[in-house]
């Protein structure tokens, strides 16, 4: 049984091309204690991503997961991924990951279909073995033919997009993390990935989908949450949350000016601060 | 030592899964060499042709220059030029290690001992192919082959333990500091000079011993170096190279333990 649980996630990321680096770093040693300790200046700017999530995702869950661009979407999904480390909380992870972002893993542009095909399954936890027991499956769903052989540099975007589609769902992961992108590629590829998608979900017993598509969400989910500046606002069945996420949007458009303020391209609440801590404790 | 926390536990199986997928650090580092030379006719042999003529020109000049034997100078000239290649490079990709994988970090957890290790093989395949200007060197000038040379097979093993480290080490700092590439690049290009690798540690004379006995680099060196022209290296040398493989780890494991969480927030 896979499940997911995740208590009081927080999220900050530090944003140090702001000064030179090292000098200001050696200040701050020679003299930050005091300042710090005086409730001085900060050190920098930090941007919180997530801030006190909390969420469990059990057997069987298909969550969708909205909200504005810097919401944090991205960002929970590495870190169900493990990629990304709380500064502050509890993560739980049962099952095998197996995330699907927009590129692929160890891809390399001069290497071959089918080198990168072995370098990205070693990344994603295969064996050897395992990936050449699956490789005709990889073969016949990317539809590569003799590109396989070929360095992916000569590969079209929708071609790049199959082969590590191909790979990746080859995984058979337990958790599947799947992260917009999935609309490169033709029409016909398209109905076969979403195909392939909802043969996973069958087998694979959670999956986590962040998308601006309504249309998306709606097909493949059974439960969604909405993120707004780092933090879960709502959480139930897809269409309220849709609905509810629309209604936001339509607001934000009425008023640009603050929804702009509000969300930083990086990121959200943007804040001069010190880190509360360096290291999760 | 403190309980193993979480972290340190994370870091440990790092670490450990990192050295033992062999099978997948010797792929990256055998491609990456791949890659590098794709469509070049004689591919790393470019490595071993460049050090080929380095060391024939400078052989030649400076062994009249100092006045040395060229049966003598060349050999030892040509050894010390392969290991400092092997350090020197090492170093400086240690570097980059990290940030030019940022699209691979931020894709997929991976152990960065792996990552680490993947760059220090590939810097062992070219110390191979450069090796063979070294045996045509040897044999021109009849170096001896006894039961020291064996002990090049230690010597590069316990190198490539502190290499691995060092490469962390260096990986993660420059991450979060980028100066320290900039810096590390100075100091590399000093210590080309100020290490014996051209010349000979008794020719700096007895009063400036001391740049030479506190150089780790030297001791780096010397630890491949020696078993390859036929002698065994002072114990000294082996008690600092192993030395530092005990403590670089120890350091290295402890600031991992701290800050492998930071790293992708860092790139």
């Amino acid at each position: 049984m896979a499940s997911v649980i995740l208590e009081n996630i927080v999220t900050e990321f530090e944003i140090y091309g702001m000064r030179p680096s090292l000098r200001v770093a050696l200040l701050n040693r020679a003299i930050g204690g005091l300042l710090r300790g005086s409730g001085g200046r900060g050190r920098g700017v930090v941007v919180r991503a997530l801030d006190n999530v909390s969420l469990q995702i059990n057997h069987g869950d298909q969550l969708g997961i909205v909200g504005h661009n810097g919401a944090g979407k991205s960002t929970l999904l590495r870190v169900l991924a493990g990629i990304y480390e709380p500064l502050a909380g509890r993560i739980m992870v049962e099952g095998r990951v197996s995330p699907l972002f927009n590129t692929w893993p160890g891809i390399e542009h001069d290497d071959t279909g089918y080198e990168n095909a072995v370098t990205c399954g070693l990344f994603l936890g295969m064996s050897r073995a395992e990936i050449a027991r699956k490789m005709p499956m990889i073969e016949s769903f990317a539809e590569l033919g003799n590109y396989m052989a070929l360095p992916v540099k000569t590969y079209s975007a929708g071609m790049l997009v199959r082969l590590g589609f191909a790979v990746m769902t080859a995984t058979e992961p337990e958790i599947l993390l799947l992260d917009e992108g999935l609309g490169a590629g033709d029409a016909r590829f398209a109905a076969q990935a979403r195909k392939r998608v909802e043969h996973l979900i069958e087998k694979s017993s959670i999956m986590v989908l962040a998308s601006h598509s309504d249309d998306l969400i709606l097909q493949m989910c059974n439960r969604a949450i909405m993120l707004e500046h780092g933090r879960i606002v709502a959480d139930g069945d897809p269409k309220e949350i849709i609905e509810r996420y629309r209604e936001s949007t339509a607001k934000a458009a009425e008023q640009p000016g603050v929804e702009e303020a509000a969300n930083g391209e990086d990121g959200v609440g943007v804040a001069a601060t010190t880190p509360s801590a360096a290291v999760p404790a | 030592m403190p309980a193993m926390t979480p972290q340190y536990r994370i870091a440990a199986a790092d670490i450990a899964s990192g050295l033992s997928a062999w099978d997948m650090w010797g792929r990256l580092g055998w491609r990456e060499n791949k890659r590098r030379y794709r469509r070049t006719v004689i591919g790393p042999f470019w490595s071993t042709l460049s050090l080929a003529v380095f060391v024939v020109v400078l052989g030649v000049v400076w062994s009249r220059l100092w006045q040395q034997d060229p049966k003598d100078y060349m050999p030892y000239l040509t050894s010390g030029m392969v290991v400092w290649l092997l350090l020197s490079v090492t170093i400086s990709e240690s570097c980059i290690a990290f940030i030019n994988l940022e699209t691979l970090i931020k894709q997929v957890r991976v152990s960065y001992t792996l990552l680490a290790c993947a760059v220090v093989w590939r810097n062992v395949i070219v110390f191979f192919h450069n090796i063979l200007i070294f045996l045509l060197v040897a044999i021109y000038a009849g170096v001896a082959v006894n039961a020291a040379t064996l002990l090049v097979v230690p010597g590069l093993l316990l190198f490539c333990i502190n290499a691995v480290w060092v490469v962390l080490l260096l990986g993660i700092a420059c991450v979060r500091y980028r100066d320290i590439q900039q810096l590390v690049t100075t100091l590399l290009q000093v210590a080309m000079f100020v290490t014996p690798v051209f010349w000979r540690p008794t020719q700096l004379g007895g009063d400036l011993q001391f740049v030479v006995q506190f150089n780790p680099l030297y001791h780096f060196i010397e630890i491949v170096r020696a078993p390859l022209l036929g002698r065994v290296a002072m114990a000294e040398t082996w008690y600092v190279v192993a030395g530092m493989a005990v403590g670089g780890w120890t350091v290295v494991f402890f600031l991992f333990g701290r800050f492998r969480g930071r790293i992708p927030y860092w790139l």
